[in-house]
């Protein structure tokens, strides 16, 4: 009785503090969203977290003053999509060549693998940069999207994932069916890590999509402004008394992103796990 | 009827037999004659890792000993003159500092609160509901863009911003706080934001630590009459240094490395008085100041690195005595 009764007090207490949490973690956001909808002077009175009605007004104000987001949308989408396709396949490649093929440096290729993934790789940038102005490669997304074949992050879970589930038996039938070595990887491989492939395809499109410091440094030209640099902006004197479309613009930012993840979140949380735990 | 179908099972059990021989052969012959994909299927990445990652690397190394600058087109070696220049620079003591202390003061209530929550959680006598969209709600502000936080976090924080209005009216502050002229401040919201990004991750990947321990060990110790405080010394803590190394390493790691809150909260040069400005803060100052001072910002990216890289191997030297350093290996892994 005195056992159950805490239990049930203990149990209370949990609640409490998962609840206080929850709000911490989505009121900034369900404000951001409201405020994206009031006008300024509403803003200026109060929080409030019943949607207004001045999207319209605040939509015009923001795209009005050079703050072409269809174009920072659309720069981001490519380089993030680009980004997602190179770093699943090549991804995929290596870890399947790991588990599946005997050859020399394997063994160093996989340790190679874990320290890449313990290393900071921002702090190259400045050599990065030198290198990429002499190849004449700024403001070009070049050296934003081919880096991706090489992601230590992804080849690890890669690793993981496939260790797991490749067959091998399955892919002696058909070595024995005579298919090509590069067919039975894209025929056969592929479907069978289709849902690891999946979690792989977010993590580098939500990596990508958010990435401010590389674009950055590299990119000067306004017309090819990712989005974070275009919303980086927003914080400048043009924008000063808007706040209805300071919001609004940080809300078109995220919705994507928040779409995803309302999609795919069984995805992100499960590969979150078993990107650093093996079950 | 009996004896024919004896005689198809025998004859199939010949056909396996025979068809297991026949894929037995072929494997042998296969892996003589297909392993050289090896080297093809993992020659994309590592051309790209040696042109995009390593060279650059390497090359940042090379140019921290120089003395060039974005105007000059000449450049010379200049030995450790950089590096020199750096331990004399206050502005370096105070980013090593910042960095630090921005880091611990987001990691330590972030592991703590993680740790509670994963046992709580993952608890077989609380039985908390939801556990999973629990997870989910505390994991989102990790996906939102930097960029995008920090902007949203500026604005509710400003002078005349939601923080402000809220707290004057419940009376909670006297008057409106200038959150970004006060040094404390300043460090404790780049703090709290990094910790309301990272809190949700770092649950997750303790609770799978967790669930993938052997309920068995708790069965014993409830026979052997524990309280769940020795369990949790006992039992939970040993078998999960493996992960608590990784969330520490890869922590740390991103830490020392931070870079998008702290320059885009406020003026993008650590302000008020430098007291967020990261060690890539200055880096980047140095390398887009006036003058473009490549060799000293290349300087400041080597010693990032190799303090990065020097903690993080103490780190796990420190946390791996020898009778667990097989499973750390595993842990690391995955």
């Amino acid at each position: 009785m005195n056992y159950s009764s805490r239990t049930k007090m203990n149990r209370g207490l949990v609640y409490l503090v998962l609840t206080v949490l929850l709000i911490i973690c989505v009121i900034p956001i369900w404000i951001l969203l409201v405020n994206a909808t009031r006008s300024t002077p509403e803003i200026q009175q109060g929080i409030s977290l019943i949607p207004s009605n001045n999207l319209m007004v605040n939509w015009k104000n923001l795209t009005n003053r050079g703050f072409n987001i269809w174009r920072g949308f659309l720069n981001s989408a490519f380089i993030s999509v680009s980004v997602t396709i190179l770093t699943v396949y090549f991804s995929l490649m290596f870890a399947y060549a790991i588990h599946v093929y005997d050859f020399a440096y394997k063994k160093f290729l996989y340790g190679l693998i874990l320290v890449l993934v313990m290393v900071p790789t921002q702090v190259s940038i400045i050599g990065f940069y030198k290198y990429m102005s002499m190849l004449n490669l700024l403001n070009s997304y070049v050296p934003l999207i081919v880096p991706a074949i090489a992601a230590p992050g992804s080849i690890f879970f890669a690793m993981q994932y496939l260790e797991s589930s490749i067959v091998k038996e399955l892919i002696e039938a058909a070595r024995i069916d005579g298919c090509g070595e590069l067919t039975i990887f894209h025929k056969i491989m592929f479907p069978i890590a289709k849902p690891g492939a999946v979690t792989m395809g977010i993590f580098a499109f939500v990596g990508s999509w958010n990435n401010f410091f590389t674009p950055f440094v590299l990119i000067s030209k306004m017309k090819k402004y990712t989005l974070p640099m275009l919303v980086q902006t927003l914080r400048g004197d043009v924008y000063r008394t808007e706040y209805g479309s300071i919001y609004l613009g940080l809300a078109v930012s995220i919705i994507p992103i928040l779409i995803v993840y309302i999609l795919f979140s069984r995805y992100i949380v499960n590969g979150i796990a078993m990107g650093s735990v093996k079950e | 009827m009996q004896i024919p179908q004896l005689e198809i099972i025998i004859l199939g059990k010949g056909v396996i037999a025979l068809s297991e021989n026949v894929v037995k052969a072929k494997r042998k012959n296969s892996k003589i004659n297909k392993n050289y994909y090896g080297y093809l299927f993992t020659a994309p990445f590592i051309i790209v890792f040696l042109l995009f990652s390593f060279y650059p690397l390497i090359y940042t190394f090379y140019l921290s000993f120089t003395n060039m600058t974005m105007m000059s087109k000449t450049y010379k070696l200049v030995g450790f003159e950089n590096f020199a220049k750096l331990f004399q620079d206050k502005f370096f003591v105070q980013s090593l500092i910042n960095t630090w202390k921005i880091w611990l003061l987001n990691f330590i209530p972030q592991i703590g609160i993680a740790m509670l929550l994963a046992v709580w959680l993952t608890s077989s006598r609380l039985k908390i509901k939801f556990v999973g969209y629990w997870r989910t709600i505390f994991y989102l502000p990790n996906i939102l863009m930097p960029a995008t936080i920090a902007v949203l976090f500026f604005n509710f924080f400003s002078f005349y911003g939601p923080v402000n209005q809220v707290g004057v009216r419940l009376g909670i502050f006297k008057d409106a706080i200038d959150f970004f002229r006060n040094s404390g401040w300043t460090v404790s919201i780049v703090a709290f934001i990094q910790w309301w990004m990272w809190f949700g991750s770092t649950l997750i990947i303790i609770m799978a630590g967790m669930t993938s321990i052997s309920q068995s060990f708790y069965e014993s110790a409830m026979v052997d009459g524990a309280n769940s405080w020795d369990m949790f010394r006992k039992i939970t803590l040993p078998l999960l240094k493996p992960v608590l190394v990784y969330i520490l390493v890869t922590s740390l790691v991103g830490g020392m490395q931070m870079f998008d809150i702290p320059y885009m909260l406020t003026d993008g040069r650590g302000s008020p008085n430098g007291s967020i400005m990261t060690m890539n803060i200055l880096m980047y100052m140095k390398f887009s100041s006036n003058k473009g001072h490549i060799g000293a910002a290349a300087s400041v990216g080597v010693m990032i690195f190799i303090i990065t890289c020097l903690s993080a191997l103490l780190i796990i030297k420190l946390l791996s005595d020898k009778t667990d350093r097989k499973t750390n290996i595993k842990g690391k892994r995955g």
